[in-house]
């Protein structure tokens, strides 16, 4: 909640209000998950449309436009060259710029191919030489500006609407950054660490999922990517006084945020995603992997 | 059949207002504790208790004595919380502390505060009424009325009383149990809060295996004592009763050494463990949360579609997370070890000043509920190490706040200072706001956006004037507003700056960039009634020409003869011709009389150290230089949290304070 003001968005005064705004929605490597938690907003939907110009939305609508728009949402992760030089493209037709879901601000489940590419190609693909893509997955951040982000697997269709009501009053969303136990004990959610014993990525992680997992008596598994101050070293300390050794961290923040800068400098600390072949370029990863009870990716 | 409700027609019953001494024990057998839920729920009351849910026992709703957790025990130390449910042991409270505390009915998580709402040029801001059910607590340990004590006294006994908890409260009745099973991170005895239930309870229960001792607190007790047809307990039960707290007592074996606690606590600021704690903690803000005393919250806004109307509401927050303390370009404690330092010293060293006892019960839920098992019983044996403690600062100061509501005032006239400066002069504007003080300042809001607190720079008969920096989205919005706009204004607020004790002394006004707008008020004042003192001195700083605010009042002070000024700037084109350098360099060694002088110094946080430690090197004794320090403000009547240095709440203890006052958290970095 104090950290409201730390999202990196431009402010927008004076308001953006008539003519309606026009947005466009669009997607790079992901799997429309965000998109669809926009259309999961049902009737809020409709009254959207009163305020704001839906003009491109390949997943709600056939009729398409290039823009330009006021805001373009940008779903996933870049994946190819094609992708990356689309996104240039985009960034030039678009007044504010705007990432929602974890592929986006983070790269995805698919930026976990940038530990592995070359071992694991060959079991996906018969022809792994006709794959054309770059070597790494990574966030729309890392190519062009960026004036908002959207955290989640799938993002919340609140904060959606927190974002696109802001833009109307001309303030700065109000995106908490602290950790998901905040939450958790807003609603209070019984600390599934301390009287389970379970794993969780809660301290580490950026709330606003409405601390959904613990709630259901499972570990967090920082689906919002790092939190304002993610201290990965004291939980790794904490977890291993359970009797949690490192592959644990390492696999559980091996998902949809890994290759975040905090989450990949944690995991390539302790020998890259437990299970996860190695590949001779991978020369940070030399260690090998360090867990075993985790399958093969493809295998 | 009477309601047994008298209390909730009381406005301040920050405990019952008919405490009993009644030496009488009554019993209620086992079988009976049901007629009690069932009477209680006659009454109207919602009945909060424990229960055993999913592994652990929470407080929540309860409906019938068959929810209550029988046979549960729990185990607990640092990190680590495990019950279970006992086969040979059927006793109700045979727990201890509960993750959930009593709070989240009498202080929630979640408070909307109004509504904001805009029609047309119109502004309206709307508080809801505060209808709130009463509520019974059934099982509250001494520690946790001890903890609702002392939230009574943060949010009902200072200069402005919470509404929302004040109605919470005023329908609030307590059946304590004494605790007969402590857990291993227990040390209410070191507090002095426990395990016996001595006040602050309508009934007392102490549990033995086939029923209930009773004792009576209140007229409201011994009301429903006398409902329940109790019979006396007998000899031998009170006997047995007697002995449970003692066998409590005794089996909480760690304790905390609080003789000088908190001296010896404030006086290690430095101390290398606040270091080490902090690569461990997480700043998860789970200590806070769980803590039955903690307080701290934030606003935030939710705006509607239409961007017409905005609703506030309150949530509980954390001085663990790394923008709490951030006011727009800054944030005063960016490192995990300021936040550890300023919870461990608040709970435990400058909450003595400020609410007369220390934030903590003894309840051991921060130690039991860190998920990486940090037991502050530990932090406090090796940081608060033995005296000798240096007394920092005076008295506390009197609290000077007048909170009020929002109440709507216009935008008459807005005139550019800088770039990204304007003033706004106001009318319509209420007149106790007009009979502020010099130095104080207001929360300024418009829908949708939080509040701003802005020092008030000008009082003229028909209305303020607030001179605002373009820092953030809500300050930008406020300094494009247009004559005719209407914004919201409360206050005023906060402690201003003691003209009074300028009286027949030299008087040394040091302003730098946005300090001089606070000052105005001052120097008008002054110049006012320019007889009353010796030599007026004035030293005005910024960091180019172009920063320079209020220029035609400057000309006007130049061109005076009963006023020195002097005007100097970090850095300067050609066109400047005065001095060029920081405003120490122009404090005349030769003229200012440190016995005479009475100096009051506002501008950025280093600008007001130095020239403190300049005026101080000249022989200024420390109360008589005045400062006013900036923190991040929300509540502005120090209920919030945010703006803690040290023991003192910046908004309300402030915003100005002499230099003694401030003693050594001034120079301190990260408080």
């Amino acid at each position: 909640m104090a950290g409201h003001a730390s999202l990196p968005i431009v402010d927008v005064t004076p308001p953006l209000t008539a003519p309606p705004l026009s947005v466009g929605v669009v997607k790079l490597a992901s799997c429309d998950g965000c998109q669809l938690a926009l259309l999961g907003l049902g009737p809020l939907l409709l009254d959207l449309g009163t305020h704001f110009r839906i003009i491109e939305f390949g997943e709600a609508s056939s009729d398409r436009s290039d823009g330009p728009y006021d805001l373009l949402l940008v779903e996933g992760s870049v994946s190819t060259d094609e992708q990356a030089h689309h996104l240039r493209s985009l960034r030039e037709r678009s007044g504010l710029l705007v990432t929602i879901g974890a592929c986006a601000t983070s790269g995805g489940i698919q930026a976990l191919r940038g530990w592995a590419r070359d071992a694991v190609a060959p079991s996906v693909y018969p022809e792994p030489t006709w794959v054309d893509a770059l070597p790494t997955v990574t966030p729309v951040a890392d190519h062009v500006r960026v004036d908002a982000e959207l955290r989640g697997c799938p993002i919340d269709g609140g904060q959606l609407v927190e974002l696109l009501t802001a833009l109307r009053v001309g303030r700065r969303p109000q995106l908490p950054d602290e950790a998901v136990c905040a939450a958790c004990k807003r609603v209070g959610t019984v600390c599934v660490v301390v009287a389970h014993g379970e794993p969780c990525l809660g301290p580490l992680t950026r709330t606003g999922c409405g601390a959904i997992c613990p709630a259901w008596g499972r570990g967090c598994y920082a689906c919002f990517g790092p939190r304002e101050d993610a201290n990965v070293a004291g939980l790794a300390a904490g977890l291993a006084g359970r009797g949690l050794d490192d592959a644990t961290l390492a696999r559980r923040l091996s998902l949809f945020t890994a290759w975040s800068a905090p989450f990949r400098a944690a995991i390539d600390a302790r020998g890259g995603p437990p299970g996860f072949p190695t590949t001779s370029a991978d020369a940070t990863h030399a260690s090998g992997p360090r867990a075993t009870d985790v399958p093969t990716p493809g295998a | 059949m009477t309601t047994g409700t008298t209390r909730t027609t009381d406005a301040t019953p920050a405990m019952d207002p008919l405490p009993v001494t009644d030496a009488t024990r009554w019993w209620l057998p086992r079988a009976e504790l049901d007629r009690l839920v069932a009477l209680l729920r006659a009454d109207g009351r919602t009945v909060v208790g424990p229960a055993f849910e999913d592994g652990v026992v929470v407080y929540r709703e309860i409906g019938s004595a068959a929810e209550l957790p029988a046979g549960v025990t729990d185990e607990q130390r640092p990190g680590r919380y495990r019950a279970r449910v006992s086969t040979d042991d059927a006793h109700t409270f045979g727990f201890a502390a509960s993750p959930t505390s009593w709070k989240r009915w009498t202080f929630p998580p979640s408070v909307e505060l109004g509504v904001a709402r805009r029609e047309g040029d119109q502004l309206r801001f709307e508080t809801p009424t505060r209808e709130v059910p009463p509520v019974a607590f059934l099982g509250a340990r001494a520690c946790d009325l001890a903890a609702i004590a002392i939230q009574d006294r943060v949010l009902l006994g200072g200069p402005v009383a919470d509404a929302d908890y004040r109605a919470r409260r005023s329908g609030t009745l307590t059946i304590g149990v004494d605790c007969a099973t402590p857990s291993g991170t227990c040390f209410c005895t070191s507090m002095g809060t426990g395990p016996e239930v001595v006040t602050g309870h309508d009934l007392a229960l102490t549990e033995l295996d086939d029923g209930f001792v009773v004792r009576v607190g209140t007229t409201t007790g011994r009301d429903l004592v006398d409902r329940l047809a109790l019979s006396s307990a007998d000899a031998s039960q009170v006997e047995a009763a007697r002995a449970v707290p003692d066998r409590a007592r005794a089996a909480i074996t760690r304790q905390v050494d609080t003789n000088g606690l908190s001296e010896r606590l404030i006086a290690n600021p430095e101390h290398p463990r606040w270091a080490e704690v902090a690569e461990r903690c997480l700043a998860c803000t789970s200590c806070t949360m769980v803590c039955p005393t903690c307080f701290c919250t934030s606003v935030s806004q939710v705006s509607d579609l239409d961007a017409t109307s905005a609703t506030s509401t309150r949530e509980w927050d954390s001085c663990f997370t790394l923008g709490f303390g951030a006011v727009a370009g800054g944030n005063f404690r960016t490192r995990r070890q300021d936040r550890y330092r300023q919870w461990l010293t608040h709970k435990f060293g400058t909450w003595v000043e400020q609410f007369g006892s220390m934030g903590c019960v003894g309840c051991g839920r921060c130690v039991t509920w860190c998920p990486v098992g940090i037991d502050i019983r530990d932090e406090l044996a090796a940081i608060a190490g033995p005296p000798p403690a240096p007394a920092i600062g005076t008295s506390l100061p009197i609290a000077a706040a007048h909170p009020g509501e929002y109440v709507v005032a216009t935008v008459g006239s807005v005139t550019p200072e800088t770039p990204d400066t304007w003033t706004l002069s106001l009318h319509d504007v209420d007149a106790a706001i007009r009979a502020g003080q010099p130095g104080q300042f207001m929360m300024v809001a418009l829908p949708g956006f939080s509040a701003a607190p802005i020092s008030i720079s000008r009082y003229r008969p028909d209305g303020i004037d607030l001179t605002i920096r373009a820092a953030g989205p809500a300050t930008t919005a406020l300094t494009r507003l247009r004559p005719g706009s209407q914004l919201g204004l409360r206050g005023p607020l906060g402690r201003g700056w003691p003209v009074e004790l300028a009286d027949d002394r030299d008087v040394l006004i040091v302003a730098g960039g946005l300090g001089l707008p606070p000052l105005r008020p001052l120097i008008e004042r002054v110049l006012a009634d320019r007889g009353r003192y010796r030599t007026v001195r004035l030293v005005i700083g910024a960091r180019t020409p172009d920063d320079l605010v209020l220029r035609p009042d400057i000309e006007r002070w130049q061109a005076r003869t009963d006023l020195d000024i002097g005007v100097t700037v970090d850095r300067a084109g050609s066109d400047w011709t005065g001095p060029v350098g920081v405003v120490t360099q122009l404090f005349d060694r030769t003229a200012i009389d440190p016995v005479r002088t009475i100096a009051y110094v506002c501008g950025p946080e280093r600008m007001m150290q130095a020239a403190s430690r300049t005026l101080a090197g000249m022989g200024m004794l420390p109360d008589r230089i005045y400062v006013s320090m900036e923190r991040h403000m929300e509540c502005g009547v120090g209920l919030c949290g945010h703006c803690q240095m040290g023991r003192f709440f910046v908004c309300r203890d402030g915003p100005v304070f002499s230099r003694a006052e401030l003693g050594d958290t001034f120079d301190l970095e990260g408080i």
